[in-house]
């Protein structure tokens, strides 16, 4: 059963389109990365499946419609910054949203000890470092024992440390399986975090699935010999090889995933040339990434 | 899903320690009892009045607290009803609380619900005060003569202070940007009405209608006493009242209170937010 369908969405500011006719579905138990460069859509798309931007066109609907227009109740989220009251602590800024929630009782305590917070429980929200903010934000999404966690870049503007911490507990929650929904521009982050990535582009949605779906199965293979002009010569008309790139240090090249590593040496020592170095590795996203969005 | 009680408390509890509001409440409390003894400076009334004590004995009371509490409510009341929009909207927790589950409706029902009970509260201070002035002014105490008031004071008083209020909302909620809506506020009240009304529409339309203006409506619920006077002075050019008698003051209140709310609402339902 899908937790949330999107169907169609579009919504423009002015000639802007900033989402263009954009499908989803989220599947319960998914760790799901929005994935794009600033600007490419996802807060705004965010934004409209939390009720807050209308959109032009298209619907979507949570639960399969089970809790109407209180689905939100149900969600559990932080869209660009934590907004809360900057003259309440984190217990009072945590109640108002436990009332928010129609909850009875809160372990705020439990909560703000998951977030490294328990130690300025009394101080005023205003009085909390970016950091601090955002480790909040993420305690009061947790109220209310939602059925899907919404984060909107949550790392944004930290500090390294900030970024450590916030991407642990992050990782936490995912592990637990909880339905997450994380935008995000940083690569890396939606890599470690995310078992399902869609990729955005100017409100468009470029690819979508498993992150080992997306990821390509090709290997990477760098290599170099005495003689790399023969060795790039040799690689270009190789039958397993579907791309070279020569390098500063090293030649580049891309091999089906058929081609094992030690059939493809063999291969390259059979026409007369050693390999001095050769390393295999496996496709990053950044690098899927990269390619997906410049095309 | 969510009834009165448990929205005003959550609104109670997101505002209770703003230092604004807070200001804004003493203020209005403690302005309230004592802008009346101003009158206590003034031992020779003009004529017609009798003497000074008609601002304190009933039923005049009722009258002169009431215009007093007029300026005070448009001003503190007023404002606090601004800022419980754009405060929110500043903190961007008025954004916040939709994500966190409050329906719009919900949401704009929560600062409604807010105002009635602002106008309540200060309906209530209202009666206790003129009551307590009235009876350590009276000779003799008497139940019946407190609040013998033949003219409605108390619920115009009321009517008056969500009519504010409304237009409070409606400046927030249409404005938004905390400064603009203070501002406009203030301004259209103090300024931009008087000049659409005598600038404007008497240059044309020299009849009554002048009167009908939404913040004169809601002023005119509890006028300056002594303007009734002032229709007893012969004019050559003005050959009707200043004021609106209190029955078109209610109904045109209401009306307006009406339209403010209503627009608030579908422009709050419509938008970005």
């Amino acid at each position: 059963m899908p937790v949330l369908s999107i169907n169609n969405l579009t919504k423009s500011y002015g000639s802007l389109t900033a989402v263009d006719g954009l499908n989803l579905e989220i599947e319960k138990g998914h760790v799901y990365g929005l994935l794009g460069p600033n600007g490419s859509g996802k807060t705004t798309t965010l934004g409209i499946i939390l009720d807050i931007l209308r959109q032009d066109e298209g619907t979507y609907e949570w639960f399969n419609g089970a809790y109407g227009e209180d689905a939100r109740i149900k969600i559990g989220a932080i869209l660009e910054t934590p907004n809360f009251y900057p003259y309440l602590n984190a217990a009072e800024n945590l109640d108002i949203v436990r009332r928010i929630k129609g909850v009875d009782k809160v372990k705020f305590d439990e909560l703000l000890e998951i977030v490294n917070l328990a130690h300025r429980k009394k101080s005023a929200f205003r009085t909390y470092s970016l950091g601090m903010k955002q480790r909040l934000a993420i305690a009061a999404t947790m109220i209310g024992d939602p059925e899907v966690l919404i984060f909107d870049e949550p790392t944004n503007g930290l500090d390294p440390q900030g970024i450590a911490e916030v991407r642990k507990i992050l990782s936490e929650i995912a592990s637990k399986g909880n339905t997450v929904i994380m935008a995000s521009h940083i690569l890396d982050e939606v890599e470690k975090i995310c078992d399902h990535v869609a990729i955005i582009k100017n409100g468009r949605m470029l690819a979508s699935g498993p992150i080992g779906a997306i990821m390509s199965k090709d290997t990477i293979i760098e290599i170099n010999a005495q003689n790399n002009e023969a060795l790039h010569d040799l690689l270009k008309n190789h039958p397993a090889v579907k791309t070279v790139h020569r390098k500063l240090e090293w030649i580049e090249c891309t091999v089906d995933e058929s081609e094992s590593i030690e059939s493809f040496s063999r291969s390259i020592y059979d026409q007369g040339i050693v390999p001095t170095r050769i390393v295999a590795r496996k496709t990053r996203l950044e690098e899927e990434f990269l390619q997906i969005t410049s095309s | 899903m969510k009834n009165v009680f448990s929205l005003l408390s959550l609104e109670f509890a997101k505002f209770r320690k703003s230092a604004v509001i807070g200001l804004l409440s003493i203020l209005f409390a403690i302005m309230l009892p004592t802008v009346i003894f101003v009158g206590k400076e003034f031992k020779d009334v003009p004529p017609p009045l009798p003497s000074n004590e008609i601002f304190f004995n009933f039923p005049t009371v009722w009258d002169y607290l009431g215009y007093a509490g007029n300026w005070l409510v448009f001003f503190f009341l007023g404002l606090i009803s601004v800022f419980i929009v754009v405060n929110e909207v500043s903190f961007k927790t008025f954004r916040q609380n939709i994500i966190t589950g409050l329906t719009r409706r919900t949401y704009f029902l929560s600062k409604f619900y807010s105002i009635i009970a602002i106008s309540l509260l200060a309906t209530l201070y209202f009666m206790i005060i003129g009551f307590i002035i009235g009876v350590t002014h009276a000779e003799e105490f008497s139940f019946a003569e407190a609040f013998n008031d033949t003219s409605w004071a108390i619920p115009r008083f009321f009517l008056m202070t969500l009519g504010y209020t409304s237009f409070g909302l409606f400046c927030g909620f249409i404005l938004r940007r905390s400064g603009i809506a203070v501002l406009f506020y203030l301004c259209y009240i103090l300024m931009l009405e008087p000049i659409l009304k005598w600038g404007v529409h008497y240059r044309y339309i020299k009849n009554e209608s002048v009167n009908f203006y939404p913040m004169n409506s809601i002023e005119d619920l509890m006028p300056n006493p002594l303007f009734r006077f002032a229709d007893l002075i012969p004019r050559k050019d003005i050959d009707f009242s200043f004021l609106l008698n209190y029955q078109q003051a209610t109904i045109s209140s209401i009306i307006w209170i009406v339209i403010f709310l209503a627009v608030a609402y579908y422009t709050f339902i419509k938008r970005d937010i």
